[in-house]
């Protein structure tokens, strides 16, 4: 247990130094650029605009870190052969991989973090001095606590994400492993399609199929609720409770696969 | 050797700068002999909303914020080059009578940005105005104004705004004032709607189109307006109202003066020296009024140009 | 209780892409070292060593048989908090500093964070890279690299080390260095079993040798005791000798080979004591320049000791073999 929280410290460590966190220079940069230029350019919604962007930007960010980082934790170690002085050590190979997992993880705490503390901070200038009147036009407010739900629920869809990624890349090329994890991030966002698709095909087997998959694969499309709360619509802690278990439990089974196959690898 | 380095890295940045700014001015010699086409904002490689949604993925909320840009500048650009180009057509091409297809990408962009974010609120009723606009300042459309709204309504159906919305689209582009009624009559009944929208409904059924019932309603959403630009619009139509009072006035006397003399005024100058008028009229704007064969409007230049359509009632009241 | 003890230790790899074949590594290696033992592992590349040492870290699995290190078998915790592990060609992490990189590996023990630093620093010194102990280790040449892999390996002071190849990007000055660790280690009681390529690093230092061939055993004991390592004669370099001098000597000498004036290089056979030809020759005013035991080396016994005419390459003009076969 200790040693996979020190090795979960030196990964996020690592990322530091290894200039991760600058996106989130980029991050500011393009928030405050594009609050300037919104502002001069649309009437009323530029407390909207942004927060869409905001959030769109945190969770693209994100995604790309999980997939970036995530399919190089341990596939990097193996290539390189870092990880021959490091199993020596008096650790288990699971703990090695459960600690990179939850290193990243930590790393992307922070990360996304910082941006939504980012968000608050340019939406409060932008809505700094707005009429209370004018106010009224917009679905929620401008420093509306309810995006730290869509934060919280962005950061449980890219623990999947990492999961998917440190699967991949604990038998496959980190090409091939990068490859795989945005085609799942994506299928991931259309499992209802697939279970309509279910509905619509006549054949049986196919239907199965489908409707296998569309239970099978992530679900990550439940975890975007960006867009209602942008609209001010409810999030129910219910639905965020559910979600989140949904989350555990399947990067649970991705991380127990992963220790499956990376327990048994030979490093040639 | 270090200062001969710097000495060199100082020369590659003079150079790079000189580059950038050479190529900077190739593109613009290349402009002003190869002017560049027009960029074509006319075309939506993808009308469907459902294809854009699934292509954006988890980002259709950010997309739709770029096709409302988009929409927005469509607008504003077609407003501009109508404006710029030489003057419209005489007489006011009619109102819901398609007239140009300078702002036929309008809707589609206005239905993808909604598609794409079906809460979209201001896409919907920034969007109708846009859309109702009679021509040249829009398309001239109020039937897609209401589909807009409509669809808007299926996504929220407790949206009173847009119910209202849709009550001003036939109020004042259709001049449809029972139907303008019975929407401020539903927005009103809906939790949260203003006081003022169920009077609104019974005024516009009892003497809609009079200048009196505009002038309440446009002040009222004067008062109510949540935004800049809404405020602004209403202003904007108060004066018009305001100008329609004026033009109705100078009239008179320049109908008064043409029955003296016996023929038409055909200019201002005429009228100031006969001591018709102590000058030249303006209108709420500061913009002089134009004489045109005998009857006043506003000029073109001003702010208020067009002046909205006058009521088509058969007992239209004189003017006060 | 033996150190470490393997049991029929085979490893097969799958090799080819798409209808995988076995290949033997290693086949059925037992052998045990001693606690306190200094051992060599030696053998051609491709022997097997790099693998028996890898089976041995559970960097990959056996196809059968076993090992045991400190009577318990791999894996176990236990053991490794008592052992130390150099890689072949070691490699970390390239923005780590040297210390940063002993300070992770100290955590990995459990270590404090005041016995982190301070165990970094003194095996950073131990090993003479102290100074550059901030340095990232990308900008670290092949020779630093191996002296932070040892450093890392004895972090724990542990019981027993593995080396693999702990000579190898070394200097001469290195070698030296290395070689005088291994002996301090083994002042401590610490089992050395390292492999190596060059026969030299082991006979100046290993109590026994396994000789690994194509994944078999070839031979096992004491270097002395091996008589294809028996030295077959003496290669003596001497200067200011004169030439009647030499000429004198008759049958002492196999052959006498004048490099330049006064300096010949003398063969010397195996069965006289190089010793007394040495004192007569310098109490007539020569002096030693050199005195060289001839022997066979590792790749001569290899052409001999195991049929591998492909991989042998030309044979070498050697006595006909009379040491033990595999």
């Amino acid at each position: 247990m200790k040693a996979t929280a020190w090795i979960a410290i030196n990964v996020f460590r690592e990322s530091v130094r290894d200039k991760v966190l600058y996106n989130l220079v980029f991050f500011a940069i393009l928030l405050i650029g594009a609050s300037y230029l919104i502002g001069q350019l649309t009437a009323g919604q530029d407390v909207k605009i942004i927060k869409d962007l905001g959030l769109a930007a945190t969770s693209i960010f994100g995604v790309f870190i999980a997939v970036f980082i995530g399919i190089g934790l341990v596939s990097k170690e193996v290539e390189r052969r870092s990880v021959y002085s490091l199993l020596a050590k008096p650790i288990h190979r699971y703990q090695l991989l459960i600690g990179k997992y939850c290193g990243l993880v930590l790393t992307l705490i922070v990360n996304v973090s910082i941006m939504a503390a980012a968000l608050y901070v340019v939406l409060a200038y932008m809505s700094w001095g707005v009429p209370p009147a004018a106010a009224r036009i917009w679905d929620a407010p401008a420093l509306d606590p309810a995006l730290l739900k869509a934060t919280a629920l962005l950061l449980a869809e890219l623990t999947i994400v990492t999961a998917i990624a440190l699967l991949f890349s604990t038998f496959s090329t980190p090409m091939l492993s990068a490859a795989m994890t945005f085609g799942l991030y994506i299928v991931g966002h259309f499992t209802n399609d697939l279970r309509n698709f279910a509905d619509l095909v006549d054949s049986p087997a196919a239907a199965r199929l489908a409707r296998g998959l569309s239970w099978a694969l992530p679900n990550l499309a439940q975890f975007d609720v960006r867009a209602d709360v942008v609209h001010g619509l409810p999030v129910s802690f219910g639905y965020m409770g559910l979600a989140s278990l949904y989350a555990a439990v399947y990067v649970a089974m991705l991380l127990a696969i992963s220790v499956l196959i990376f327990s048994r690898r030979d490093f040639k | 050797m270090r200062a001969r380095s710097a000495s060199a890295i100082v020369a590659a940045a003079v150079f790079a700068v000189m580059m950038v700014g050479a190529s900077i001015e190739l593109q613009a010699v290349r402009d002003r002999f190869y002017p560049p086409r027009e960029l074509d904002e006319d075309t939506l490689y993808i009308q469907s909303g459902p294809m854009m949604r699934r292509l954006t993925v988890a980002y259709n909320a950010l997309a739709a914020d770029l096709y409302w840009i988009r929409a927005i500048q469509y607008y504003g650009d077609g407003k501009r080059r109508l404006a710029s180009q030489a003057r419209v057509p005489d007489p006011p091409p009619m109102i819901a009578a398609p007239t140009s297809d300078a702002y036929s990408m309008l809707y589609p962009m206005l239905d993808l940005t909604t598609s794409l974010d079906p809460r979209f609120n201001i896409a919907y009723r920034f969007g109708a105005v846009f859309l109702a606009e009679p021509y040249p300042s829009g398309p001239g459309r109020p039937d897609l104004a209401v589909k807009l709204l409509e669809k808007g309504l299926r996504e929220r159906p407790d949206k009173w705004e847009y119910m209202e919305d849709i009550g001003f689209v036939h109020y004042w582009y259709d001049h449809d004032y029972r139907a303008a009624a019975e929407w401020f009559r539903k927005a009103g009944e809906m939790p949260g709607a203003p006081w003022w929208l169920r009077s609104l409904a019974a005024t516009t059924l009892a003497q809609g189109g009079d200048r009196q019932s505009s002038r309440t309603m446009w002040e009222a959403i004067r008062q109510s307006s949540e935004n800049d630009w809404l405020r602004l619009d209403a202003e904007r139509r108060l004066l018009q109202l305001q100008a329609l009072d004026q033009i109705d006035q100078l009239q008179a006397e320049i109908d008064k003066y043409a029955r003296r003399a016996g023929a038409p005024a055909t200019n201002w100058s005429t009228l100031v020296r006969a001591r018709v008028f102590p000058g030249m009229p303006v209108d709420p704007t500061g913009t002089p009024y134009a004489l045109d064969g005998g009857r006043v409007t506003v000029d073109p230049s001003s702010r208020l140009w067009p002046l909205p359509q006058e009521p088509r009632r058969a007992d239209s009241r004189p003017p006060s | 209780m033996p150190a470490l003890a393997t049991f029929e230790l085979t490893k097969d790899y799958a090799i080819g892409f798409w209808r995988k074949r076995p290949y033997r590594a290693l086949d059925g290696l037992t052998l045990e070292i001693a606690p306190g033992e200094v051992f060599g592992f030696l053998g051609p590349n491709g022997a097997g060593k790099t693998t028996t040492l890898k089976l041995l870290m559970q960097l990959v699995f056996p196809t059968s048989g076993r090992a045991e290190i400190f009577g318990r078998p791999l894996g176990d915790l236990s053991v490794k908090r008592r052992i130390g592990y150099l890689p072949e060609h070691p490699y970390f992490y390239d923005y780590l500093t040297a210390e940063e990189l002993l300070t992770y590996f100290a955590g990995l023990f459990g270590y404090a964070g005041a016995e982190r630093r301070a165990r970094a620093a003194r095996l950073l010194d131990e090993v003479g890279i102290g100074a550059e102990r901030r340095m990232q280790l990308r900008k670290f040449s092949k020779g630093m690299l191996q002296r932070v892999g040892i450093a890392q390996a004895i972090l724990n002071e542990p019981e027993l080390v593995i080396f693999d190849e702990p000579m190898s990007g070394l200097d001469p000055l290195g070698r030296r260095d290395v070689r005088s660790l291994i002996l301090r280690l083994r002042d401590r009681g610490c089992t050395v079993f390292f492999s190596s390529h060059v026969l030299s690093d082991a006979e100046a230092l290993c109590d026994r040798v396994a000789i690994l061939a194509r994944g078999r055993l070839a031979a096992m004991g004491r270097l002395t005791d091996m008589l294809p390592f028996r030295a077959r004669g003496w290669d003596l370099v001497v200067a200011g000798v004169r030439d009647e001098t030499v000429a004198a000597l008759g049958t002492r000498v196999r052959r006498a080979v004048r490099l330049s004036d006064g300096h010949y290089m003398l063969d010397l056979p195996p069965d006289s004591p190089p010793e007394r030809l040495v004192g007569e020759l310098t109490a007539g005013g020569a002096h030693l320049v050199s005195l060289n035991p001839i022997r066979q080396t590792l790749e001569e016994f290899f052409v001999e000791h195991v049929t591998t005419p492909a991989a042998a390459g030309a044979p070498r003009d050697v006595e006909p073999p009379h040491g033990r076969r595999p």
